[in-house]
């Protein structure tokens, strides 16, 4: 078991110096070049160029990229050029404010959808059952930032119960929370619909199994089937509990553009834009490294409750 | 919504045996998949039959009847904030909607099932290899990937359909792989070997079609993901550029005009969630239809 | 990584503890900016940064005075109290620096602080040289050669030619607090403390989220001394953000409504304040291949568009149609020929006069690079599709080939070669606040790449001779009568598509009293005040 665990661990370095070596690549391939675009557009080619070489954007590609994979390992992520602060301070500011949506987004999700799933599964065929998947490929299907600009237009712009943009920086706990609201629901829905549908499935597989059927045949109780199936499941819910986190902390960009929540996803759509290299750089790298290490955990609790499962 | 477990249709006076008739004989009960099936139909034939049956002409527009409402004379579904008519940029949208969605997919279905395969019958370094690699693009959340490669490549529908290629092809190939290396092993393929079947034949008669069936199931699950990625990236600015009509783009200009007309602005985001439902629910018909845990 | 969870409890923590309530008199602004502009001194992100942080930390030693609407703003004493050109050698100016002024961190403002911020700009030796604020600001800054303290309260400034523009480019270069700088040697730690003479001090600064001031009581003009007692800035760059932000009380001040919401905005209440300014909306055009090296066919796109129609329709009347670089009322207007009215069948007439028929004989296809969106563009593709539609109707097609802002700039800067070499067209727009910046970097012969960026390229001997002579001559008076006939001359040849002059609009809660919108991109808060 440890052993798998080592070689997991072991594994995912080549995984992100590989990450490393594409988000490298993808930055540096954009077209147009970083400087020219914080400078006026009458400043003089000669300060484009000086200020080109204090970034060292006049090195060699290849060069480029190890001087900056030696400073990612040391926690260095460079200086943004529209800021000009370290990276790193924009990355954590921006990822801490990632991470309360995807986090309370995750609440919402893995509760509503497990809740669902589990309904669907135990009615199958019932009333219950068909309204509950109903609800879980609504949640699947829906574009996740239109269900944003849906949620402003209702609760905003026509009820102006709710706020519709920002994270409050300058208000209490209820300020904040109110100005979570919208987001979280907008970015808990496709969660919520993968959720409900893989558990529904899984449980179901389980309810199938002979053995199981025997056992509510005999009168088991509710609740020891119940528990049998939560056991059985808590690998293959785990896993897309895990990938949905990651698609709810990664993939948080769209609802961020619509709500102007200022988190790793508005900065990324910033930097674009700005074609702020070092921070692009940055902000993708540590969420690959947030991905990759989240999918390490997710295997390695798999293979601690059932220690069946062995990728090879 | 499984309605005929497998067991019991031997049960059943007149029901087919084999594998194919099988399968359709099973979705043709399926209610649900069906009306889905039928809505998909109708947004793929609306989409091809644009130039036709569109009112309008999706560019032209009066800047003076801009943001009708839904109802005015002569524009059934409204105007959008230059004046065109909505119906027609939602029909002519379709078709970049949907081939932004689609395109990618098919392209990783073909690309990801060849990979996936020869990665699974031939093993030792070739699949350490082909599987490593694709566990590097797995480290990036699909959003994440799709708009750092197309904020790299810049705007426009070629870009978006390489960038979103990208982010499939690895998933195609991971379960294309996985079903490749479980046939492998099953007994009925030593045998055919020991009978002297050709590494072609056995390719083509038996891992093609248990593999094809998971990866075709899987791949249609993704396309409404694909849609609405690509749509996502237009409204990000990054997919197809203005003035083309494409659903993620004209969410995103009719944005702006929420506080003036809500209605409108929410059509072209209701056109994605609608294809993508029926999208989602022919898969799920399919993969009951076929038996297939994904 | 480990410091992130640690990072997000105090966050949490501190959200929870700060209490929420705003000191009474506190204004707070949603800018159009994506992020704050640089508070080092000399500036970036162009107007918009002297607009709201340069010009309200610091100040130069010229100021503009931007208390009235109903004319152009002048040029006042900032911290000098006079200046003027030395009568033995018209290539040194002498100032007279204004005394007992006090930068924020408490140091006394003198001569040396002048020298110093020069250096910090012009002087690549010393240790103060600012790589980046010079590369942002030293292009406005030619004329400024060389300066001398001649004593505390005495500059003397020395230019490379002759030139009468020297008060409208010391109006770009802010001074900064020398001591404060020394205290940290760094230009990066000194922009999250800044300290600068003028009448609001930073008090906190979260990148990229809010920079928050106070008023500076101990400004040295009581006049002007603040009436709010607190000031935010945020960055709100999508225009629907602001909108919401506006309407939901968490600002009291936004930059540039959404124009389809104004109605609405009055409609609740909000004021709309608008007004004319030196801005321009239009194309840049290619005077040397076609279709543009024609004359007659430049005059007929410009009588092809419907600018009315734009700012009524479009726009909510947050433009009024622009037939020239300058607009009526400035005193650069002059009285040009051409009136550019919309008259297509006058646009049909000067083609037919070119010899294209409308039908088989069309001109060359025009090929327009546009942004999709940019501090100034407005609405970019929204107008630009008008405007290919009016000169479609006329004769001329157009190709639209938008890109992003940033690129815009950026291939503007290199010219029509290169990667423009298709391209005959360029919609970019810009204010101007004087001969330079509206004149004499687009219309004289030497302002080509890579000198300035008269990309056309312009070359016009009158032009070259009017201008030469404005910069000689120190009679403001007389300056912006040659500088009318220079307009006259640039109206005549067409080199641009004129197509509208932005208004600045603003939205403010009637909370907010006292704002005089001036004629120009800079604002005057400090007559702003709140009330309950």
């Amino acid at each position: 078991m440890w052993g798998y665990v080592g070689r997991r661990l072991v594994l995912t370095i080549p995984t992100l110096l590989g990450a490393s070596i594409i988000v490298f690549a993808m930055v540096h391939l954009a077209p147009g070049d970083p400087i020219a675009a914080v400078l006026p557009v009458d400043a003089s080619k000669a300060q484009v160029e000086e200020i080109k070489k204090a970034y060292g954007f006049d090195r060699p590609l290849p060069v480029q990229y190890l001087k900056w994979l030696g400073h990612v390992v040391t926690g260095d992520l460079g200086k943004s050029i529209a800021t000009r602060r370290a990276v790193i301070l924009d990355v954590r500011d921006s990822l801490a404010n990632s991470l309360v949506l995807a986090v309370s987004s995750s609440v919402l999700a893995f509760g509503a959808g497990i809740a669902l799933g589990l309904l669907a599964a135990f009615r199958q065929g019932r009333a219950l059952d068909k309204i509950a998947s109903a609800i879980a490929v609504v949640g699947v299907s829906v574009p996740h930032y239109w269900a944003g600009i849906i949620l402003i237009i209702i609760f905003s712009v026509q009820l102006n119960w709710l706020p519709a943009m920002g994270a409050a920086p300058d208000g209490g706990i209820v300020a904040t929370l109110r100005h979570m609201t919208l987001p979280t629901i907008a970015l808990a829905l496709i969660p919520l619909g993968v959720i409900a549908r893989v558990v529904r499935s899984a449980a179901l597989d389980i309810l199938a199994q002979e053995f199981v059927l025997a056992l509510r045949a005999k009168g088991l109780a509710h609740r020891r089937v119940f528990a049998h199936v939560v056991k059985n499941a808590a690998p293959q819910i785990i896993t897309v509990l895990g990938l949905q986190f990651g698609f709810q902390l990664g993939g948080s960009v769209l609802v961020e553009a619509v709500f102007s929540w200022p988190g790793t996803g508005y900065l990324l759509n910033l930097a674009i834009f700005q074609r702020d290299i070092p921070v692009l750089q940055g902000v993708i790298l540590v969420l690959a490294t947030f991905f990759v290490l989240l999918n390490l955990l997710v295997d390695v609790l798999q293979t601690f409750i059932d220690p069946r499962i062995a990728r090879h | 919504m499984l309605l005929v477990a497998a067991h019991e249709i031997s049960a059943i006076p007149g029901a087919p045996m084999s594998y194919w008739r099988t399968v359709a004989w099973r979705l043709a009960r399926d209610r649900a998949t069906l009306v889905a099936g039928t809505l998909l139909l109708l947004v793929m034939l609306s989409a091809l039959l644009a130039p036709w049956i569109a009112p309008y002409d999706p560019n032209a527009g009066s800047i003076r009847l801009r943001l009708a409402p839904i109802g005015s004379a002569s524009h059934v579904l409204g105007t959008d904030e230059q004046g065109r008519d909505m119906l027609s940029r939602l029909l002519w949208g379709g078709r970049m909607t949907l081939v932004a969605g689609l395109t990618p997919v098919v392209v990783a279905f073909l690309l990801g099932t060849v990979l996936g395969v020869v990665a699974g019958y031939a093993g030792g370094l070739t699949n350490t290899l082909v599987m490593r690699t694709m566990d590097v693009f797995y480290a990036f959340p699909a959003v994440l990937l799709a708009i750092a490669i197309s904020g790299a490549l810049g705007p426009g529908l070629p870009n978006t359909l390489i960038s979103l290629s990208i982010v499939f092809v690895p998933r195609v190939v991971r379960v294309a792989e996985s079903a490749t290396v479980q046939v492998k092993g099953l007994e009925y393929l030593a045998a055919a070997r020991a009978s002297g079947a050709g590494v072609w034949q056995i390719l083509r008669h038996h891992l093609l079609a248990n593999v094809l069936g998971p990866v075709l199931v899987f791949a249609s699950t993704q396309v409404s993901l694909s849609i609405i990625l690509a749509a996502g990236l237009s409204f990000l600015g990054l997919g197809v550029t203005p003035p083309a009509a494409e659903w993620g783009l004209m969410l995103n200009t009719l944005r702006q005009s929420i506080y003036v007309n809500p209605v409108v602005p929410a059509l072209p985001g209701l056109a994605i969630f609608v294809t993508s439902m029926a999208l989602n629910l022919v898969s799920d018909g399919l993969r009951d239809a076929m038996e297939i845990r994904a | 990584m480990t410091r992130f969870v640690p990072s997000l409890f105090i966050a949490v923590l501190s959200l929870a503890l700060a209490s929420g309530a705003f000191a009474e008199g506190t204004l707070r602004i949603g800018m159009t900016a994506a992020d704050i502009p640089y508070t080092g001194g000399q500036t970036d992100n162009g107007f918009e940064g002297f607009r709201f942080v340069g010009y309200q930390i610091y100040e130069p030693l010229i100021n503009w005075d931007l208390s009235r609407s109903d004319k152009l703003p002048t040029l006042v004493p900032g911290l000098a109290e006079s200046w003027e050109v030395s009568k033995s050698d018209p290539k040194k100016w002498i100032f007279k620096l204004r005394k007992n002024v006090k930068f924020h961190d408490g140091s006394a403002f003198n001569a040396d602080a002048v020298l110093f911020t020069f250096d910090s700009i012009k002087n690549k030796q010393s240790p103060q040289f600012d790589q980046y604020g010079s590369a942002q600001i030293s292009w406005r800054l030619s004329a400024l050669k060389a300066m001398k303290k001649l004593d505390d309260s005495t500059i003397e400034l020395e230019t490379p030619t002759v030139t009468s523009f020297v008060p409208y480019q010391i109006v770009y270069m802010v001074i900064v607090s020398p001591a404060q700088w020394n205290k940290v040697k760094d230009w990066r730690k000194f922009a999250e403390q800044p300290s600068g003479t003028g009448p609001f001090k930073v008090t906190r600064f979260v990148p990229r989220e809010r920079l928050e001031f106070e008023a500076n009581k101990a400004y040295w003009d009581p006049k002007r001394t603040p009436k709010v007692d607190k000031l935010v800035l945020l960055p709100m760059p999508e225009p629907t953000t602001r909108l919401a932000a506006l309407r939901s009380g968490q600002v009291d001040w936004i930059e540039v409504p959404p124009p389809d919401s104004i109605a609405q905005l009055k409609g609740a209440g909000f004021q709309i304040v608008t007004n004319k300014y030196p801005h321009n909306w239009g194309h840049i055009l290619r005077l040397d291949k076609e279709p543009w090296n024609n004359k007659l066919v430049r005059k007929a796109a410009n009588y092809a568009i419907d600018r009315v129609g734009i700012c009524k329709n479009l726009l909510n009347d947050t433009c009024v149609p622009g037939t020239g670089v300058a607009y009526k009322g400035h005193p650069w207007f002059g009285n040009p020929k051409e009136t550019y009215e919309h008259n297509p069948a006058k646009a049909k007439e000067l083609l037919r006069q070119a010899g294209f028929d409308g039908a088989s004989k069309r001109p060359a296809r025009a090929v327009a690079l546009i942004s999709t969106s940019g501090s100034g563009q407005m609405l970019p593709l929204a107008m630009n599709e008008l405007v290919q539609k009016n000169l479609k109707d006329v004769g001329i097609d157009v190709d639209l080939q938008p890109i992003e802002w940033n690129s815009l700039t950026q291939r503007f800067r290199i010219g029509f070669t290169g990667e423009n070499a298709g391209v005959n067209a360029l919609n970019i727009s810009f204010n101007f606040l004087e001969p330079f910046s509206g004149f004499g970097r687009f219309f004289h012969s030497k302002s080509v790449p890579p000198t300035s960026v008269n990309i056309m390229p312009f070359v016009n001997p009158e032009s070259d001779k009017l201008l030469d002579e404005a910069e000689k001559t120190f009679d403001l008076g007389k300056q912006d009568a040659i500088l009318a006939k220079l307009h006259e001359l640039v109206v005549d040849e067409a080199p641009w598509l004129f197509v509208v002059h932005d208004l600045n609009p603003r939205a403010m809660s009637t909370k907010v009293k006292g704002f005089v919108p001036p004629q120009s991109w800079f604002v005057d808060l400090t007559q702003v005040s709140i009330t309950k």
